[in-house]
């Protein structure tokens, strides 16, 4: 454990920290664009110079290990000179269209121009020109005047995903980032290295212009796409959810998440959402409220499961919280005595895949908590066993806490199909599926509530469990299930949410390294 | 006095076949070397006091004591990437005497242990390729390299490999890039390549003038080779003379040698009626020398260090009045911008600007504050690199700027140069 | 302005008082009978009064050459507006030059407060207020202007173009 000194605090760090390390541990600031925690040392930036005493020449910090006794300073107007000019250095050739550019407002050139900067520009020359829109992939585009070369996308695609689509062609000041011929950037997790860009060089074409961050706020939670359980930050305003983002934590992703995961900002989106509850009978839809249509529900599949079990059927997907499980089953199988419980897979054959990073072929974000639901409560039914029942005509009653997340339900349609043998079909989900109302002769549709409007905790793959906490209401009458088995029990008040806890394994979710200071301060305008 | 401890024989045209240079007691010293321990090799070499005869001058035998004590495969590469302008003495080497170049590098594969060895020849040296290949071909073929050479335990391989003409792989982590087929750019340093080099293998890198030097160093022993040159700087050293002197070309002296001597005894002087305005005693990266500093000048690695510039690869560049100092820059400070291989921000965007600098002034646009910031991003790059690329910008730079402030300021008032009379925008 | 003059003593009593006011009101009277061209009220709506060109009144979008949005959708102007009236979606342009461009812009004229920060906020001369003040309009969704009302509208004539140039700047580095 080498004891170093910087800016005269004494730090502690474990043996093969580097200098930079132990700055960020020391909670001191150092300017730096190249260096990434989760990345090789590039040491090409030149910002995060340091003076050791007894070393004659300035040295980067990312590249320098802490040596027993160290004397590290970085507020001596030499190492102050140095990084304004090395700031000078990244903006003579950086085209300062700050304005129309979409990293403004969470830019590191713009940051540490703020705090370190020379303010006092000498550039009289004419700027090097390159390529403004560049279109790396399917996902990503490149403004090559923007770029100032710190080379983390191209040690991205060479260390982490292993793809090593990126590189930089050509030399000196007319380097530029650029794909082979015929090999663009496309790979699982091209979006990382938009996150890992410190300016506006790289921009995703999903986010492109679509928002001013400093319009966003940000929540933290988890990603629901598959059974990984990535942290990760949604951004939001008034208008709805716009992006997603990793948040590091060691344990689950790092720094990175995968495309896919970007994508499920969508479906909590109000224009995808299932709006109203419904009840369809005979081709006449009508909205209820959720005082006037639960309670009275509720009774009717009480009086059904007492009177024959076996005329009732609950389907679980993956897709909910543990807490949602444990309530709806307390209700239905404890309480009232229903046996019909089955699992829906949703991709059977690839349940098992894992692509070595991050990716999952579990698409559900709690497929363990269910299990651990059923198998606490003994259902040991499968879905063969439901299709044997509905083929015979058993189940006269069908309740399906269904897909939160539709874009991972390939098989929705043939599913509805089996279960329009049933009489009547209580259909829970966040997401508007075509065709659900006609299904059976009286079928309720019941929106839900997604990952982003509810408290509750996941179980990843690796029986981790996680919480997350409500972002904002995006549609106004959606239901948890937890809220769903109240309105259907309502002298059973209480046992929900907060009593329930875990006896599993908690992890926090843990706070991102630094909050994105405009967003945090800020908010919407 | 001109020291012909190297170049003895490069005038016989049959020297750089194998047959001529064993008439000349060639492969002798490889078969004397063989019989000798590797450590007793090295040790001889450190007590020579041989010092890198690339640029940056730093004692060989210590370089080599760098190198693990384990048995893990080692290289040896040769560094005959010779870009830095004004240097041409390892072309005369490879394409007069391809044979001591290789007898250089087995008995230094074999003092410091290394299996196979690569001459990283520049590009454009298209004969010196053909040269050392013919050359590589023979020595397989009468058993100098390969298995077993020459009946002893010791086997060697070596290999030509040709560049592709960029300045920065005559840095030695720029070459080792090159040479794993990598893009051509230095590494970080630490890990030194002494320990993580090629294909992150303990690697030495050595100039093609310090491996031929070592054939002498171990014919004659230490002793013998440090009666030339300086008690810090001692053996001969080839000098790269070009510019305005009567009979430019490549030189072998002892080191210490007045430069005086160099340019007006050895050399001839300058053309009669010129008058000596300034010499560049190290490549066009060492900071020029006045005339009058030239005069007082002497070619070893201490005194000319004490005089602010260096001895650098030995390219002396000599400059008479009839030239303009800031053309001279400008095509240095263009080189350099050229040649920068953008990865360290200071330098990518450093030579850039002084190259944009410079060039406004040439064309008659210079402010008087330019030449102030061209100092000052000079300044601003030194040292801050991985490389020293942006050092080899920025010192020319420093130095004309310094030195001639008067023809640069003169340049920018009157938008013409006080040597030519026009600006390049008028010609 | 409202100058309150002091009135005489005279004017505390009742009958010069009156003589007074009615000499006021009968010289103004003669003076509008005999000099109608100095009359200081107008016949509003059918006469109306030109404000100066720098008055802060609704504002133009103004275009380039080729007569397209100058507008970048940096939203800057929207980012800046104390009242929050200025909604602007942005989308990529086709030509890589120009990159972004509004796709709607759109000022809830009802919101603004006329305080110019919009314009001043603007890095490329793209809005400006103009001295037109007076547009009532009979429907509440006439009042928010959009690119079509705000760039093109009949009395601007083809649109108002902007001083600063892409090219222009191109051409000289920036």
């Amino acid at each position: 454990m080498p004891k170093c000194k910087i800016n005269g605090k004494e730090v502690d760090v474990p043996q093969g920290t580097t200098i930079i390390e132990a700055f960020k541990a020391s909670g001191q600031e150092i300017a730096h664009y190249c260096w990434h925690p989760g990345l090789s040392v590039a040491g090409v930036c030149r910002l995060c110079m340091v003076q050791i005493e007894g070393q004659p020449k300035l040295q980067i910090a990312c590249n320098t290990e802490v040596k027993e006794g160290m004397v590290i300073n970085n507020n001596s107007e030499t190492v102050k000179d140095t990084v304004r000019w090395g700031l000078d250095f990244h903006l003579i050739n950086h085209p300062l269209d700050c304005p129309i550019c979409d990293q403004a407002g969470e830019c590191g050139l713009q940051e540490q121009y703020m705090q370190f900067g020379k303010y006092d520009p000498e550039m009289a020359e004419h700027k090097v020109k390159k390529c403004k829109v560049v279109d790396l992939g399917p996902t990503v585009v490149l403004d090559s005047e923007r770029c100032i070369l710190c080379s983390r996308c191209v040690r991205f695609t060479d260390e982490v995903s292993k793809t090593h689509e990126l590189g930089i062609f050509e030399r000196g000041d007319r380097s530029e980032i650029g794909t082979f011929d015929g090999k663009p950037l496309n790979n699982k997790y091209s979006l990382n290295t938009v996150d890992i860009c410190p300016v506006g060089a790289l921009t995703s074409k999903d986010f492109r212009f679509r928002q001013r961050v400093w319009y966003l706020k940000e929540h933290n939670t988890i990603c629901t796409g598959c059974s990984t359980g990535c942290n990760v930050k949604v951004y939001y305003n008034e208008e709805g959810c716009w992006r997603v983002k990793p948040r590091y934590n060691p344990d689950i992703n790092g720094y990175w998440m995968c495309d896919e995961g970007r994508d499920i900002y969508k479906f909590i989106n109000k224009k995808n959402r299932l709006q109203e509850i419904t009840m369809t009978e005979k081709g006449v839809s009508k909205v209820f409220q959720a005082e006037e249509l639960l309670p009275q529900l509720g009774l009717e599949l009480k009086n059904a499961v007492q009177k024959n079990p076996e005329s009732v059927a609950l389907i679980l997907t993956g897709q909910y919280s543990c807490e949602e499980y444990q309530s709806l089953l307390n209700l239905m199988v404890k309480s009232w005595g229903l046996k019909n419980v089955f699992h829906w897979v949703n991709h059977p054959e690839s349940m098992e895949q894992f692509d070595g990073l991050l990716l999952r072929g579990d698409k559900n974000p709690n497929t363990k908590g269910l299990l651990n639901e059923l198998d606490l409560l003994s259902l040991t039914q499968t879905w063969k066993d439901l299709e044997e029942k509905l083929h015979r005509n058993l189940i006269k009653h069908l309740i399906v806490a269904g897909p939160e997340n539709l874009a991972t339900f390939s098989d929705v349609k043939e599913k509805l199909k089996l279960f329009s043998s049933a009489n009547k079909l209580i259909w829970l989900s966040a997401g508007i599926f075509e065709g659900v109302s006609s299904v059976c002769s009286q079928v309720v549709q019941i929106p839900t509530k997604t990952f982003f409007e509810k408290e509750g905790s996941y179980i990843n793959h690796k029986g981790m469990k996680q919480r997350v906490t409500p972002g904002v209401e995006i549609v106004k009458s959606a239901l948890s299930l937890c809220e769903f088995v109240e309105g259907l029990h309502h002298d059973n008040k209480g046992a929900h949410f907060q009593d329930m806890d875990s006896a599993l394994v908690d992890t926090k979710l843990k706070e991102p390294l630094k909050e994105n200071f405009f967003t945090a301060t800020r908010g919407s305008l | 006095m001109e020291v012909k401890l190297l170049t003895e024989h490069y005038h016989r045209p049959e020297y750089r076949k194998l047959s001529g240079y064993k008439l000349y007691g060639g492969y002798q010293v490889l078969a004397k070397a063989l019989q000798m321990e590797p450590k007793t090799i090295i040790e001889e070499v450190k007590a020579s006091g041989l010092r890198g005869r690339g640029g940056a001058g730093f004692p060989t035998g210590m370089k080599w004591g760098f190198l693990p004590s384990n048995h893990e495969p080692r290289y040896l590469l040769c560094n005959a990437d010779e870009g830095e302008p004004g240097t041409f003495k390892d072309r005369l080497m490879m394409e007069k005497a391809p044979h001591q170049l290789i007898e250089g590098m087995i008995i230094s594969a074999y003092a410091i242990g290394s299996q196979k060895s690569y001459i990283y020849v520049r590009g454009e040296y298209f004969d010196s390729i053909r040269i050392l290949r013919e050359a590589l071909a023979e020595a397989y073929k009468a058993g100098l390299l390969g298995k077993k050479i020459l009946g002893s335990n010791f086997s060697h391989d070596m290999d030509v490999y040709s560049g592709a003409g960029a300045y920065i792989c005559g840095e030695e982590t720029g070459m080792i890039s090159s040479l794993e087929g990598l893009k051509g750019q230095p590494k970080l340093k630490p890990p030194f390549p002494a320990l993580q080099g090629y294909l992150k293998k303990p690697t030495i890198v050595n100039n093609v003038e310090t491996l031929a030097a070592v054939v002498p160093i171990v014919r004659d022993g230490a002793k013998v080779y440090r009666q030339n040159g300086t008690e810090k700087s001692p053996g001969t050293k080839l000098f790269s003379v070009s510019g305005n002197v009567v009979r430019p070309g490549n030189y072998e002296v002892p080191l210490g040698l007045p430069l005086k001597e160099l340019i007006f005894g050895i050399c001839g002087g300058l053309k009669p009626g010129r008058k000596l305005k300034a010499v560049i005693p190290g490549g066009s990266s060492a900071p020029v020398l006045t005339a009058e500093e030239a005069l007082r000048a002497h070619l070893d690695y201490e005194s000319l260090a004490q005089m602010g510039t260096m001895l650098g690869s030995g390219a002396v560049i000599v400059i008479d009045d009839s030239h303009c100092m800031v053309d001279l820059l400008g095509v240095i400070a263009h080189f350099y911008h050229h040649e920068s291989c953008g990865q360290c921000t200071p330098c990518r965007e450093g030579t850039g600007w002084i190259d944009k600098i410079l060039h406004s002034i040439l064309s008659g646009q210079g402010r008087l504050q330019d030449i102030h910031l061209l100092e000052r991003v000079s300044e601003h790059m030194m040292g801050k690199t991985i490389c020293a690329l942006s050092d080899a910008a920025a010192m020319p730079v420093l130095s004309f700027v310094n030195k001639f402030r008067e023809e640069f300021e003169f340049y920018v008032r009157e938008g013409r140069s006080k040597v030519r009379g026009v600006s390049h925008a008028q010609m | 302005m409202s100058v309150v003059k002091n009135p005489g003593s005279a004017s505390k009593w009742y009958l010069p008082g009156i003589t007074i006011g009615l000499v006021s009101t009968f010289s103004t009277m003669i003076k509008n009978l005999f000099g109608r061209n100095k009359m200081i009220t107008l016949n509003y709506p059918e006469e109306k009064y030109e404000y100066g060109p720098r008055f802060k009144g609704n504002h133009i979008l103004t275009v380039k050459k080729d007569g397209s949005l100058r507008c970048t959708a940096c939203m800057l102007c929207a980012t800046n507006c104390p009242a929050q009236c200025i909604k602007i979606h942005a989308a990529e342009h086709n030509d890589p030059t120009v990159e972004k461009y509004p796709i709607s812009y759109e000022i809830d004229i009802l919101r603004c407060v006329f305080c110019g920060y919009c314009e001043e906020a603007c890095p490329v001369d793209a809005i400006r207020m103009g001295p037109e003040w007076q547009t009532p309009a009979l429907s509440g969704s006439n009042f928010t202007y959009d690119i079509r009302y705000l760039a093109y509208r009949p009395n601007l004539k083809g649109g108002i173009q902007s001083r600063l140039d892409d090219e222009e700047r191109h051409k000289v580095g920036i």
